[in-house]
């Protein structure tokens, strides 16, 4: 089993920081603001624009309806009687991405969904936020050794606010909106990087041991996610 | 006592800017200055109760209070959303039928603003008043399933797809009953003409105890309002009709695929379609604008009365199931449109014994 | 092989024992016995005999569970067979196979919920089942290399998983083989009806469903590894809440501790015991209100009152389960011998706040009962759709409200005691109707069931004297059972019969840790349910199925 494992990095100071450095670098304009394109830079009346459309963005969010695990359940109670997400401009939710500006991420990400939510994440439009609830969506939880299970939100998708707990209460979920609606009206938003765990298409991947066993089943025009276990943080 | 304006708008305000004596163009200018008038006051309330009032109505519903923060009683949403969602991005599916995608959201939106055309609303706001204005309008509204189904066969999605064809079997089903049922009124007035429908529901009907009942078809045949209510609501497609959306089912139906202004546009389509269908109710049943007070503050009763219908449409989507689509179909073909046919034979049996 | 444990068999089961040893006089090989029940080895290619015998002529007609797991020098595949008039008789047919080449037969003919099973021990451990319509991994992507509960197996391994885009809706598909008009459409996994993270592979012929195929493993999170690398005195139990996790959490803790119990023979106090059960009903109580909200959800279509107000009364049972446990969800209240704390203090404002519970239940349920059962137009859609006839329902080893909506009388809380139940006064609540709505009654009366329990339970509480308050038995600090002994013990979760096999090396950790899911049992048969029937009333029928995906993927 040792000379199995040389085709793999396990030791963790050999680990590749793709990941690290995919975080760090890389901005993206989540805000999309064409005129500032037209401008280049910041006249007074385009600040007070972005000013006034980021308070718009804040303001007010419709909600991916989308739940995973356990969060979800927490999710729901937040959402209702009690609790009242609506009461900040935050509980519309629908069920078509495309119609939804934030997402909350509900639970733990195993391997077979993680392709599937990032889908669903790049089908949102622009600017879109993303809230990871509990502790699962930041470092895969309770479940972080599981052979199965993506450690962490961040390593598939961009997100902005974390949520700890296990579950996280719904008052902790409702601050973390509330903290996601005053970062959105300041401007600030995480920039879309390249994650660690993108979809690819098979033929494009470099030639190893697995891209060969695989290569009869997979076509090449398939989207793939390849996950290098040894390489999470 | 006619409380109708014989004159439409576009004449009033033609007389009024001194527009008359420029033939055509001048009339063309008044028209249109009309027309936007009466389509900014539609779209100003299909703007209040779609982002605000519907969440408002079903929070309360719902032991909820709902959007709160900003403005009284989180009035302050409206602009927030409109402009955030007019801002968002606009993303076009791959393999998206582009010209009939893109020109979808228009129909839907725009055959219900058609139709407003010849609402008399009170207060004289009328854009035109045909002779066949009720005919008119229900050929507009059914427009919007064209829309539908170009929306859903558009999008390259199968979800949209079934909601489309679900929209097409749907009005199908409900269209005939609903025209028939608008028949059986016109039975009564003997006028295609919406103020004519009007008008003839002002006499006194009975009188008890000095408080005068009018005669608006509601009370004359009530039966005919209780179907033409029905089958109302499933041309606009509301619970327990929503078929054609069914979020749990077909995840948005023909919308699905939609973002940005091309939703905003089928959202407002929507709405403006619920307060089209409480227009046309509140024209045939309720007496079109007539109120108790003044003539001039008829358009506030004829507000009072759509909203009502828009308040029973979202009464219903929080406590109404959904049926299912065959269960839908059948009711359609096998009840609704039997009793609507009932229905005029009895009235126009009346009509012809009795008055 | 292994040593046989002298349990406290009765000597009426052993009598059944040796009449089961003269049916399969010619098919046994060895014993190998567990604590729970008597255990006959067999041969790997007389799987379909063995069973197919003890069904028709021993009448032991549900398959609770396929256990599959790896030796050093073998394969093991475990049948733990009862019998649904009687849970209490049990008995498990081994099936060890060539380490080399580990090829077994197929026991799905027999009983059709060895599909799933078997499909499961082949995607997680690697055996391969002879005679099996449809082998394929089922909680893993298909393109996984290797089987993770095998002994070898390397974690940090990539892997990849593809995303294949499905054909345009426009175009002509070809998967149902009568009709060439049929369409495909992917339900989920991430679609408002689906409960989770469900995929179900449809083909259509219009509105119709031809065909739906639940495709699972979108929430497999490897819950059995994780109790497998956990001590059993302390680190398993927050895992169980993490199986169910709609409030049931005490319901699963107990599964885990009635197998480790009495594995390691453990005497809960009868204080504890009670304690318990209040605490398991209030769970339930939870449970079926999300079920019911849900299930409204399905079929109004949208976030309406029902939905609301059914939150609204979780949040009541839930502030008395944080009251009680310090957590709203994930509870983690239970250990092994007993409970971790006492009722809350002062304890007179505690039992005043479950009474006044359960003493306004009857009135909010008559208030659900106006809204949803006695509407004519959720009849119309639920009375006569999602049908899953008695016999149907056993060869698929459902359980819980699921089966109990088809008139299958069967409860483990009943039929096989633990806890306190059985000095309690309630009944099961049993529907013959086989549709949604039966399924939909079922669990709104076990809500009132479970309100009686609470209510006998707080008095019993209130009496208790107080120097007799012992809520935890004494358990060594490090827990070893015996090496080889194996358990299989169930209890009755909120979705049905909920288990846990467990097989001890003698070290602190299980060497073998099995979870019975109900829920993936009662998802199996979402296909005889729905095939033929409208997409609405698949949906329907999905909703009163009332599957949690963490326990159907665990």
């Amino acid at each position: 089993m040792s000379s199995e494992r040389e085709l793999f990095r396990t030791d963790d100071t050999q680990v590749q920081t793709e990941t690290r450095d995919a975080r760090m670098t890389g901005q993206g304009d989540r805000f999309n603001s064409k005129l500032r394109e037209v401008f280049g830079s910041s006249p007074f009346i385009l600040t007070k624009f972005d000013k006034f459309m980021n308070w718009v963005r804040g303001s007010s969010m419709f909600m991916l309806q989308f739940g995973i695990a356990c969060c979800s359940i927490e999710m729901m109670h937040t959402y209702a009687v009690k609790h009242d997400l609506d009461r900040f401009h935050a509980g519309v939710p629908r069920a078509s991405p495309r119609q939804a500006d934030v997402m909350i991420v509900p639970g733990t990400i195993v391997s077979k969904f993680a392709p599937r939510m990032k889908r669903v994440y790049d089908q949102m439009p622009e600017p879109k936020f993303v809230v990871g609830m509990g502790s699962c969506t930041i470092s895969g939880g309770p479940f972080q050794e599981g052979y199965n299970v993506v450690k962490g939100a961040e390593e598939v998708i961009p997100v902005d606010i974390h949520v700890p707990g296990c579950p996280p209460r719904p008052e902790a979920l409702v601050y973390g909106v509330a903290k996601l609606q005053e970062r959105i009206a300041n401007g600030e938003a995480s920039p879309v990087t390249v994650k660690p765990y993108e979809l690819e298409q098979f033929g494009d991947l470099e030639q190893d041991e697995i891209v060969d066993e695989l290569a009869s089943e997979i076509d090449e025009e398939d989207l793939v996610m390849r996950y290098n276990w040894a390489d999470s943080p | 006592m006619i409380l109708q304006s014989e004159t439409p708008l576009p004449d009033t305000l033609a007389n009024l800017l001194g527009l008359g004596g420029f033939g055509v163009a001048g009339e063309f200018v008044a028209s249109f200055i009309a027309a936007f008038i009466v389509g900014n006051v539609m779209l100003a309330m299909t703007g209040v109760a779609g982002p605000w009032a519907k969440r408002k109505i079903t929070a309360k519903f719902t032991d909820r209070i709902a959007a709160n923060r900003i403005g009284p009683a989180g009035i302050g949403t409206i602009p927030a959303d409109a402009v955030r969602l007019l801002a968002k991005e606009l993303i076009v599916p791959e393999g998206a039928d582009r010209p009939a995608w893109d020109i979808a959201p228009l129909i839907v939106a725009g055959s219900a603003m058609l139709g407003f055309a010849v609402i008399p609303m009170g207060s004289g706001i009328q854009v035109a008043d045909p002779e066949v204005g009720l005919a008119y309008v229900f050929a507009v509204a059914s427009i919007a399933s064209l829309g539908m189904v170009m929306a859903g066969y558009a999008s390259n999605n199968k979800y949209s797809m079934l909601g489309a064809l679900r929209a097409v079997a749907q009005n199908l089903a409900y269209e005939i009953p609903l025209v028939i049922t608008g028949v059986s009124v016109v039975l009564f007035t003997g006028s295609l003409r919406m103020s004519e429908i009007v008008a003839a529901q002002q006499e006194t009907l009975i009188s008890l105890g000095g408080v005068a009942i009018p005669s608006w078809f509601v009370f004359v045949n009530p039966f005919a309002f209780v179907l033409f209510l029905a089958a109302n609501i499933a041309e606009v497609g509301r619970n327990p009709f929503d078929i054609p959306e069914a979020p749990t089912e077909i995840v948005a139906g023909f919308q699905t695929e939609y973002s940005s202004v091309y939703f905003v546009l089928l959202y407002l389509g929507e709405f403006l379609h619920i307060f089209l269908g409480g227009a046309i109710t509140a024209v045939l049943f309720l007496g079109g604008a007539a109120g108790p007070g003044p003539e001039s503050i008829g358009f506030l009763w004829f507000v009072v009365k759509i909203w009502a219908f828009f308040l029973f449409t979202q009464w219903l989507r929080s406590a109404a199931p959904r049926l299912r689509i065959d269960q839908l179909i059948e009711v359609g073909w096998k009840g609704m449109l039997e009793l609507s046919f009932l229905n005029l034979v009895l009235t126009a049996l009346i009509v012809g014994v009795v008055v | 092989m292994s040593s046989l444990q002298e349990g406290e068999e009765t000597p009426e089961i052993e009598s059944g024992e040796t009449e089961l040893e003269a049916l399969l006089d010619d098919l046994i090989v060895d014993r190998d016995d567990h604590e729970n029940a008597p255990a006959f080895v067999i041969r790997p290619d007389t799987v379909q005999e063995t069973l197919g015998r003890l069904k028709e002529e021993a009448g032991y007609d549900h398959l609770s569970l396929v256990t599959a797991e790896e030796y050093p020098d073998r394969y093991e595949s475990i049948y733990h067979l009862k019998k649904f008039d009687d849970p209490t008789d049990e008995v498990s047919i081994v099936v060890p196979t060539d380490a080399e080449n580990p090829v077994s037969e197929s026991a799905e003919p027999v009983f059709r919920t060895a599909d799933w099973h078997e499909r499961e021990a082949y995607d997680l451990v690697g055996i391969d089942y002879d005679d099996h319509p449809d082998l394929r991994r089922i909680l893993l992507p298909e393109t996984w290399q290797g089987h993770p509960m095998g002994r070898d197996y390397d974690q940090n391994r990539p892997q990849m998983v593809p995303l294949r885009e499905h054909a345009n809706p426009l175009e002509d598909d070809h998967r149902s083989e009568s009709d060439s008009d049929t369409m495909f459409v992917n339900i989920g996994p991430h679609h408002p009806a689906t409960h989770g993270v469900l995929h179900l592979e449809t083909t259509l012929d219009g509105e119709q469903v031809v065909d739906v195929e639940p495709d699972i493993g979108y929430l497999h999170r490897n819950e059995e590894q994780m109790a497998q690398q956990s001590t059993y005195r302390y680190q398993i139990m927050p895992y169980p809440d993490r199986w169910d996790y709609i409030s049931a959490g005490l319901l699963n803790e107990w599964a885990y501790a009635r197998a480790a119990e009495d594995l390691a023979d453990i005497e809960v106090p009868e204080y504890a015991q009670i304690i318990r059960t209040m605490g398991a009903e209030l769970c339930r109580i939870a449970a079926h209100m999300l079920a019911v909200g849900t299930f409204a959800l399905d079929i109004y279509g949208d976030f309406t009152a029902i939905f609301m107000y059914a939150i609204r009364d979780r949040e009541k049972a839930q502030n008395i389960l944080e009251d009680l446990t310090g957590q709203r969800l994930m509870f983690n209240y239970f250990r092994l011998g007993g409970v971790v704390w006492d009722l809350p203090e002062p304890r007179e404002e505690f039992f005043e706040k479950v009474r006044s519970f359960t003493e306004e239940l009857p009135e909010l349920l008559e208030e659900y009962h106006d809204l949803i059962t006695g509407n004519e137009i959720l009849q119309m859609r639920t009375v006569g759709t999602g049908v899953l006839p008695e016999e149907v329902a056993k060869n698929y080893g459902a359980t819980g409200p699921v089966a109990r909506g088809s008139g299958i009388d069967y409860d483990i809380r009943r039929d096989d005691p633990y806890g306190y139940y059985d000095e309690l006064d309630w009944e099961v609540p049993v529907e013959d109707g086989c549709d949604n709505f039966s399924r939909l009654l079922v669990r709104m009366r076990e809500v009132e069931e479970s309100a009686k329990i609470i209510e006998q339970c707080v008095d019993l509480l209130e009496d208790w004297p107080e120097e007799e308050r012992n809520i935890q038995a004494n358990v060594p600090r490090t827990l070893r059972p015996d090496d080889d002994t194996e358990i299989y013990r169930t209890v009755e979760g909120a979705k049905g019969e909920l288990g846990v096999y467990i097989r001890a090396d003698g070290t602190e950790k299980p060497a073998r840790f099995k979870i019975r899911s109900p829920c993936f049992s009662n998802l199996q048969t979402l296909p005889e349910m729905s095939n033929g029937e409208y997409i609405p009333d698949m949906i329907a029928a999905l909703g009163s199925l009332d599957i949690v995906l963490g326990e159907v993927d665990r």
